[in-house]
């Protein structure tokens, strides 16, 4: 027994000081297995005491520790053990009884190796107790220290003091930077130091730098790759970055150490946000059973009876945090951040204020009540409750993104349109606000009637030009992989502009996002991500053809494999997702799950189900309560139903197909594919042989095939068999086969421009001008800059003697600010005057001749207007 | 006002009578890969041929030289080497009256700074110092010199000259990146779209400006960061405009430069007293409409909006008269 400590060695002891969980990390995950479970000696002096305690307390028998612990404090030298006891005391929630140990041990010339750290513990023992004045005058005194011994402090002895330093940044965020200092140079002095490279990573997190927090963790990780603090810590940034692996992180942790508290809070947490509260609160009972004053677990239990409508409980808990832990900001802190990640706005902007109540130093606190208040469109109170985060903690990256975008809200138009509030950056608030208007009145008014819902006003729509600023809108950071957001009445995304964020339907955005505003407010807020989501996408389904997720091949093969998740999971597909491509199957999955309820109990089954969730109800509790089903039964029936729905699709992907060789003559080929008539894959691999060698006619009738198989394949493909199809029909000038063709790939594909426009134009060269009018609107809500697009439009339009679309494009082509100015007012004027508007005609034919004033054309319009005389 | 009004007047007329001996000479240099050549070929023959379809130019008057890879296409005249185009200018040098209009259209890659820029021909280069030599027999004639090469800005100030209209697609010798202003000068020409007055008319002016805003909302539809940028310089100082508006300064010529010939109504109104009454008045209140909207930000936008409005009807029936006179009202011809 002694032996292993001595095969240990003296270094590890040094460690131990520096942090419990630090020890598993140093000796590797057997040793310390081995250390921890060693019978406890009588003889066992205080240092070996000391190292068991650790040990025991490394793997969670912290009843062991404590008693291994006090034993050691008996021993002669027992001062070095106090430290090391009242550290397990503190993860016990026994505060009181740590203080004195804690006091014991920093009693200067009290002969503790570890006194430095023992004050420091004292001094956040005292912040915990309420009593922050005095801890934060405990921490001051570090800095003297720091001052005078710099040279001197061991490892150890620097984390204390960076530690210190770290929680004194509250009142001055300069020394942020030295406690950033103060951690290098703990390193730097022990490599092994886990306490000091954990603590500094979480700092790093805490400021949501994740690249310095991710360098971190990985250090710490190489130092010691079982360390609970270290694999939590990396769990958190990969949670932090939306990057999967989280839970196999925490996992490893809590298998380490299964008491260990913070790892049990974060896996709560992340439940909660996966809406599973009966999971999270299993792990909040045991979090509180180990550490009953464990104020991060009781903000998550509060969190989730908070959620339920369980005021009573909620207010128990409350009182309980405060009763452990009395004006810890923190509490609230991880309330508001709880309510704000299960969309609980209004709550989250509540609980921050709570916070900033109990502690007016809490800057984190103002940082997440400002982003709640700016989801809530209070856009003023928003920046200035930013402002004081930032004047408080510079160093929050979150933070300073968000203001920096708040400067440049200067740049942004701010349009009022009744119930709306367009906030459109200047150079296309004009030629977007004309269509925006438009479309979100028309989803609204249906949206209204549909769910029995007003929501609010205004509804404030803000339009970003630059994804990456619409990423820090909505997440505080650049990067994020949607395109919109709907915080409610706030919405907010791309603009058709922002490239960066590749081609998509602004149209379908706008109306995927608004129909949440409607699903969250029916609820109360608390519809489950993966229902909002589908009710969104069942919305652009019937917004208009094409829009939202269609079925795919690739989703069909996840589905027969398994892949897909069950309904009684959903949120997983969207919160963790499992493999690439799942989010974007979980989108539709979902969509058809809102089918298969509309289909079978009515599209209203689907209200009275947002219904049950804003009573509060679980979603076993809606499936009972509404559709009168459990779970079980439900996966059951959505299977058979996507058995059923795409049993075509389902045949025609499950066959048997080897590689076709495409060298084979024509006519082997199209055998092979008369032959296998029902395998989709065998149709296409001949057709793509037959086309890539210009075999046109023997192609032709192995695509249709294929479309009869699979017509919603083939979306988003420049160069896919189906849009060949299309080419070679409008080549043989068979328009109407081309636009067939054509209308397929649109109506299972939102986002390509250049088929829309070869749509409209193949239609009207078969003479549907209705048609290719149609086309090239659905064109413009991918791409609406194009001003030909736009005249063409107008022309369209003039010949189907549709005034208000003629005077719509025509007003769109001035929006866009065209190099013919004076002829684009004229043509508007001329719209507005056939329409029977000569008010707004007369308006635009002025402002024609104010561009040219000698404009014949425009002379005689406007004296006909005057004179009240005819014009052609 | 007045005066200056008169004075459009008489440089129109001015302007008329060199409609026959306007000189068009367009050169278009090494594409270096075959996407340049055909852009570079497909510009210059465009141009070459809207000379002759749209503004009505013998074809003894319009020459292109190209490189030999696009020798087949129409309108093509010649290699476009140095002592090809050294000859081509002497040839227009001496075929150009007093007063006549001379357009010389650079179109390729640009290189070089300075005197030393340049546009890469078959054979050696010709500087812009080169450039300046051959054009300085010239100083007679209304020339306007057109560089749509890249990197084409440096050689503004070298071809500057008094009396002559320089318009170079970039800012400098710097911006190198292909430059897309070419495509929308030649567009503004070639197209419909770039008479923004609505005279019936496109003057070097507008074609400068079509081709500025299109490039500006090329980059700004694509998101990208503009690289070119455009300048005109037509006061001789040798320092470029890059937004004239031709009121003032840089732009003066160039709104009076045009490829087609003069208008035939004032040609006629010089020889009908009652016409030439209504084109005073015409000017009077253009000059007035013009006034008012240099005051447009000081006056309350009611006050502004109904003056306008008084205003441009009496500019409307004087149009009307003048249209009737000349038995064109409601023509929907666009020129008055």
């Amino acid at each position: 027994m002694s032996g292993l400590v001595l095969r240990i060695g003296q270094g590890v002891v040094t460690r131990c000081i520096g942090g419990i969980a630090g020890i598993a990390l140093r000796v590797g995950a057997a040793a310390i297995v081995v250390l921890a479970a060693a019978p406890s000696a009588r003889a066992q002096s205080a240092p070996q005491a000391r190292q068991q305690a650790l040990a025991q307390a490394g793997v969670g028998r912290y009843s062991d520790a404590e008693q291994t612990a006090r034993r050691g404090t008996q021993q002669p030298g027992g001062i070095a053990v106090q430290n090391t006891l009242g550290e397990i005391l503190v993860l016990r929630g026994r505060r009181a009884e740590a203080e004195s140990a804690f006091v014991r041990a920093a009693v200067p010339g009290s002969g503790a190796p570890d006194s430095l750290m023992a004050r420091f513990n004292l001094a956040a023992a005292h912040y915990e107790d309420g009593r922050h004045d005095l801890a934060l005058s405990e921490f001051d005194r570090f800095i003297d220290v720091y001052n005078a011994h710099a040279d001197s402090l061991t490892s150890d002895e620097m984390t204390a003091v960076a530690l210190a330093v770290e929680r004194l940044g509250a009142t001055n965020p300069e020394l942020f930077k030295d406690a950033l200092k103060a951690f290098d140079r703990a390193i730097a002095l022990d490599g092994t130091n886990l306490r000091a490279r954990n603590a500094l990573g979480e700092m790093f997190l805490a400021k949501y730098n994740s690249a310095d927090a991710q360098r971190t963790f990985e250090g710490a990780l190489a130092v010691g790759p079982d360390d609970p603090g270290a694999l939590l810590g990396a769990a958190r940034r990969l949670a932090f970055d939306g990057q999967p692996g989280a839970d196999s992180l925490v996992n490893r942790a809590l298998a380490i150490n299964p008491s260990y508290v913070p790892a049990l809070v974060f896996r709560a947490s992340q439940l909660v946000d996966l809406e599973y509260p009966a999971q999270a609160q299993q792990d909040v009972d045991r979090a509180l059973s180990v550490n009953p004053n464990s104020v991060g677990a009781l903000a998550v239990a509060a969190g989730i009876r908070y959620v339920a409508g369980d005021t009573v409980a909620f207010g128990k808990l409350n009182e309980r945090a405060e009763a452990a832990s009395p004006r810890n900001p923190s509490f609230y802190t991880d309330l508001a951040e709880s309510a704000g990640r299960v969309r609980l706005y209004s709550a989250a902007a509540a609980f921050a204020r709570q916070a900033i109540v109990a502690d007016p130093r809490a800057w984190h606190a103002y940082a997440v009540l400002g982003m709640n208040q700016m989801r809530l469109g209070q856009i003023a109170k928003g920046r200035a409750s930013l402002e004081t985060a930032f004047k408080g903690d510079p160093y929050d990256v979150w933070t300073k993104n968000t203001l920096d975008l708040l400067d440049t809200f200067k740049n942004y138009d701010e349009v009022t349109d009744g119930k709306f509030q367009f906030m459109i950056e200047k150079d296309e608030s004009a030629i977007l606000s004309i269509y925006m208007k438009q479309l979100v009145q028309q989803a609204y008014d249906l949206f209204s009637t549909r769910y029995g819902y007003t929501p609010p006003p205004p509804i404030r729509i803000e339009v970003y030009r630059s994804h990456a600023d619409f990423s820090v809108r909505t997440v505080g950071m650049a990067g994020l992989g949607a395109l919109g957001v709907s915080f409610g009445t706030t919405l907010a995304f791309d603009s058709p502009a922002a490239r960066d964020a590749g081609p998509f339907n602004w149209g379908s955005t706008m109306w995927h996002e608004l129909a949440h505003t409607f699903t969250l407010g029916v609820s109360d807020h608390r519809v489950p991500r993966w229902f909002s989501e589908g009710l969104s996408v069942w919305e652009e389904h019937r917004g208009r053809p094409g829009w939202g997720f269609h079925v795919t091949p690739a989703f069909l093969q996840a589905f027969q494999a398994g892949k897909l998740v069950p309904v009684s999971r959903m949120n997983d597909g969207f919160m963790r997702p499992a493999y690439p491509g799942q989010l974007q199957f979980s989108y539709y999955q979902a969509s058809l799950v809102c089918d298969l309820i509309a289909r079978d109990w009515g599209d209203s089954a689907l209200v009275q189900m947002l219904h049950g969730y804003a009573r509060r109800e679980g979603t076993e509790q809606v499936f009972r309560s509404v559709l009168h089903t459990d779970l079980k039964a439900f996966d059951a029936r959505f299977t058979a139903y996507v058995q059923e729905r795409f049993a075509r699709q389902l045949r025609a992907l499950s066959g048997d197909s080897t590689t076709v060789d495409a060298l084979q003559p024509v006519a082997r080929l199209s055998r092979l594919a008369a032959e296998d008539s029902t395998d989709f894959r065998v149709q296409l691999q001949v057709a793509h042989a037959l086309i890539q060698r210009n075999e046109t006619d023997a192609a032709v009738p192995v695509v249709e095939r294929a479309r009869r198989l699979f017509p919603e394949f083939s979306a988003g493909q420049d160069d896919g068999p189906y849009r060949w199809l299309a080419r070679t029909y409008d080549a043989r000038r068979d328009y109407a086969r081309a636009a067939d063709v054509l209308r397929g790939i649109t109506a299972n594909d939102e986002t390509d421009y250049a088929i829309r426009l070869e749509l409209a134009r193949v239609l009207e060269a078969a003479g549907d001008i209705r048609g290719a009018a149609d086309a090239l609107e659905g064109a413009i809500f991918v791409n609406p800059f194009e001003i030909p697009v736009h005249e063409h439009l107008a022309e369209l339009a003039e010949a189907l003697k549709d005034h208000a679309l003629d005077v719509r494009e025509r007003q769109a082509v001035v929006a866009l600010n065209p190099a013919d100015l004076a002829g684009a007012y004229y043509r508007l004027a001329l719209a507005q005057h056939v329409a029977g508007d000569d008010v707004s005609a007369r308006r635009s034919v002025l402002r024609s001749l104010e561009q040219a004033p000698n404009f014949a054309q425009a002379q005689e319009l406007l004296l006909a207007m005057v004179d009240g005389g005819g014009y052609e | 006002m007045r005066r200056a009004a008169m004075a459009i007047v008489l440089s129109l007329l001015s302007a008329t009578g060199a409609r026959a001996q306007t000189q068009v000479l367009i050169v278009s240099g090494l594409g270096g890969a075959p996407r340049y050549t055909q852009e570079f070929g497909d510009l210059a023959q465009r141009l070459a041929g809207a000379m002759h379809s749209r503004f009505g130019l013998a074809d003894s008057n319009v020459t292109w030289l190209g490189e030999r890879a696009v020798a087949g296409l129409p309108h093509y005249a010649g290699e476009s080497t140095g002592p090809n185009i050294e000859a081509a200018l002497g040839k227009v040098a001496s075929k150009a009256r007093p007063g006549a209009e001379v357009l010389l259209v650079l179109i390729g890659h640009g290189s070089g700074s300075g005197a030393e820029s340049k546009v890469s021909l078959p054979g050696p280069d010709l500087t812009a110092q080169d450039l300046a030599r051959l054009l300085a027999p010239l100083s007679g004639q209304r020339v306007a010199v057109v560089d749509l090469a890249s990197a084409s800005g440096d050689a503004l100030g070298v071809l500057s000259a008094p009396g002559r209209v320089v318009i170079a697609a970039t800012k400098s010798s710097f911006e190198r990146n292909e430059s897309q202003f070419g495509g929308f000068f030649v567009d503004a020409l070639t197209k419909d779209g770039a008479d923004t007055d609505k005279d019936g008319r496109v003057s070097l002016l507008e074609a400068f400006q079509y081709a500025a805003h299109e490039t500006e909302r090329y980059y700004a539809d694509g998101n990208r960061i503009q690289s070119e940028h455009a300048q005109l310089d037509d006061d001789g100082d040798g320092k470029g405009t890059g937004a004239p508006d031709g009121r003032a300064g840089d732009g003066l010529l160039a709104r009076r430069f045009f490829l087609d010939g003069g208008e035939r109504a004032v040609v006629a109104a010089a020889n009908d007293p009652k016409l030439a009454a209504l084109y005073a008045r015409r000017f009077s209140l253009t000059d007035s409409v013009q006034a008012l909207m240099t005051r447009k930000e000081k006056l309350p936008a009611a006050s502004y909006e109904q003056e306008l409005e008084r205003l441009l009807v009496a500019l409307s029936r004087t149009g009307h008269e003048i249209r009737a006179l000349e038995g064109s009202a409601k023509s929907g011809g666009g020129a008055s």
